[in-house]
């Protein structure tokens, strides 16, 4: 009893140890897992990847953009030229005709000329006379003609014949422009010279209907791109700066340089903010892709932890059940026989199969005792229930029988006897008992039941359970009569006794146990050996729940 | 009686009630074996307490019953005179088989 007592306390205990470790496990200790990790850096990877090129691909489209709307402004300035010179050229045609006549000039030119016309002012210089001078002016009085130096040198050595000409005066308060058109003629010819002012910082206001209100500008003349040579911006401070483009327009003998730059993306609002789209957009999935990885990793970890545990505490329980298991079959084995007596003419097989589960020790038991040359007493029997208790009961049993069986071989008087060493005391158990006593030579057996299974008898492939009456178990609580009755038993005939484990099945009477047990061991003619581990498969292994004694006894003649 | 221990306590039902001539009856219906005889056990010893002359065990719906259940049957034996009210063919065998028809008489 104590030995079981101490063998089930450490598994306890040690149940109890594991218990706690497994549940303070790191729970909400927030640790990102190293997969989270790199997806997250993955993640934001590809998003940089992603978002460099849509920036470059921005970049690219804006460049080309800018680029387009500069070749559109310098061909919207290039076709102003006819504008510009027709009128002029014209003019001067007209001169060259009349002869320089001021008043068919005047008259020519006037309607084009003054606030909300094409010039400001337009004057007629001939040229090849002694003093240069305008001899008809249309509009202001043009400032050229205060400056008779640069008046020589512009018309008379700088112009070129067939195209307007420009001169600018860009370094006074009120900058402006001069654009001349020399007659084409055999004599020295006339110029026709109109001069329009600047604004006086050269800033244009542009309309915003435009069709390049979305672009800043600045219009050079020249190649040049200095600021002291802008003639009209609309940018408060030179040079313009970010992403522009230039080109060089030709107007009439000169050049002009413009450069544009986008006030806005040109390519749309939303292309320039895709980069960053891209960047915020892919650097949040990233995060809640990690987020995810994570919490499944965390899962999947403590899933497997929690595995690992299952298995530990199943692992113990079966460590515990077949520890315990063990010990009830030791147990057992301690209390039965060690080994029969040798009989001469009798082959004996004793078996014992614990129930198929469970770990308590059954209350099985038999003997084989020689009593002498030509005889020997068999003894198999049943204490009701299982465990510890069982098994002691057992134990008495047993030794009180070999004891009885030594002074007197009669079965039934042993089965007498040891009822009545039961019921000396009060107790509240019983046990049934087969006694049976052998006579080799004679092929006899004499028997008494206590309450106990008849024995199967097989001869030639026959089988009948030996005809005998039972009496009342062992432990009944009154004085109980036994009978003995003998049967023969044919040459190499085969008895086996056996406990109720062999033949009892829940929800089925008795006899078809015994009926299964009966065709089991005449099904085929097997040796002693092998009938009694086909009877153990065939009958006690199959999920019975009670422990099982056979003793088969077989005449060798 | 009412704690039922296993699974195959569950098969088991036990009733008890004086018949009309006061005899206590045992109605024991199901499974009785080593797993859920202890709440017979119960039963049985409530009944015995009142120490009375004759207990009657109705078995007509026990459909098994193993050594521990008949162990019962024999301790309650021992306080009173029991008969065995129309056993199932099951227990009748096992009774007979036990050598047990004087000390647990069977009647149908």
């Amino acid at each position: 009893m104590s030995a079981l007592q101490e063998t089930s306390a450490p598994p306890l205990r040690s149940e109890a140890a594991t218990a706690p470790k497994a549940a303070v496990g790191p729970i909400w200790r927030w640790r990102a897992s190293r997969p989270a990790v790199i997806v997250l850096l993955a993640g934001l990877l590809l998003t940089i990847g992603l978002a460099l090129i849509a920036l470059a691909i921005y970049n690219n489209n804006e460049d080309r953009l800018v680029k387009l709307r500069v070749k559109e402004l310098a061909l919207v300035l290039s076709s102003n030229v006819p504008t510009t010179q027709t009128p002029l050229a014209s003019a001067a045609e007209l001169a060259e005709a009349t002869h320089g006549n001021p008043a068919k000039f005047r008259a020519f030119m006037a309607p084009q000329v003054g606030k909300g016309r094409p010039f400001a002012s337009v004057s007629l210089w001939p040229l090849g006379k002694h003093a240069l001078a305008p001899t008809a002016v249309v509009g202001t009085a043009p400032r050229l003609a205060s400056m008779p130096a640069r008046a020589r040198q512009f018309l008379e050595h700088g112009l070129r014949p067939g195209v307007i000409n420009l001169t600018a005066f860009l370094h006074s308060p009120n900058p402006s422009v001069g654009i001349a058109f020399k007659s084409s003629g055999h004599g020295p010819g006339y110029v026709v010279y109109s001069e329009n002012p600047l604004p006086a910082n050269r800033r244009s206001q542009q309309e915003s209907n435009s069709a390049f209100s979305d672009l800043n500008y600045a219009l050079y003349l020249g190649h040049s791109r200095r600021n002291s040579d802008v003639i009209i911006t609309s940018v408060k401070h030179l040079p313009i700066k970010g992403r522009q483009a230039k080109d060089v327009v030709p107007f009439g003998a000169a050049v002009f340089t413009v450069v544009v730059s986008p006030k806005a993306s040109l390519g749309g609002a939303f292309f320039q903010a895709l980069p960053w789209i891209i960047g915020v957009a892919g650097t949040l999935m990233s995060l809640a892709a990690a987020l995810l990885t994570d919490r499944l990793a965390q899962r999947r970890a403590r899933a497997e932890e929690l595995a690992g545990i299952l298995d530990g505490v199943a692992a113990e329980n079966r460590r515990m059940y077949a520890e315990q298991r063990g010990i009830s079959q030791t147990l057992q084995h301690a209390l039965l026989p060690e080994a029969l007596p040798q009989i001469r003419g009798l082959r004996v097989i004793a078996s014992y199969v614990p129930a198929a589960s469970g770990v308590e020790v059954g209350g099985d038991w038999y003997d084989l005792v020689a009593i002498d040359e030509t005889s020997a007493f068999l003894l198999i029997g049943d204490v009701a229930g299982h465990g510890l208790r069982a098994a002691t009961t057992m134990a008495m049993l047993r030794h009180a029988a070999l004891a009885y069986i030594v002074q007197d071989s009669s079965p039934a008087s042993v089965l007498h006897r040891l009822s009545d060493f039961v019921n000396r005391e009060r107790h509240d158990y019983f046990a049934t008992v087969l006694c049976a006593l052998i006579d080799v030579d004679s092929h006899r057996l004499t028997m008494a039941s206590a309450g106990h299974l008849a024995p199967l008898i097989l001869h030639n492939g026959s089988g009948e359970f030996a005809k005998l009456e039972p009496d009342a178990p062992i432990g009944v609580p009154w004085e109980a009569e036994y009978r003995e009755a003998t049967v023969s038993v044919p040459p190499k005939a085969v008895v086996v006794a056996f406990t109720d484990g062999l033949v009892e099945r829940r929800g089925e009477v008795i006899d078809v146990g015994l009926a299964r047990l009966r065709d089991l061991a005449t099904r085929q003619h097997l040796a002693l050996d092998d009938l009694l581990s086909q009877l153990a498969v065939g009958l006690a292994a199959e999920d019975h729940n009670d422990d099982t004694a056979m003793v088969g006894v077989q005449w060798t003649s | 009686m009412d704690e039922l221990d296993s699974d195959s306590a569950a098969n088991l039902a036990i009733n008890t009630r004086p018949d009309a001539e006061g005899v206590p009856v045992v109605v024991v219906s199901g499974e009785l074996d080593v797993s859920n005889v202890d709440d017979l056990r119960a039963s049985v010893a409530s009944v015995t307490a009142n120490r009375p002359e004759q207990i009657i065990f109705d078995l007509r719906d026990l459909r098994y019953i193993d050594s521990a259940g008949i162990a019962v049957l024999l301790g309650a034996a021992s306080e009173s005179s029991v008969r065995l009210r129309d056993p199932s063919p099951a227990v009748r065998r096992v009774v007979e088989l036990t050598g047990l028809t004087e000390v647990l008489p069977m009647a149908s």
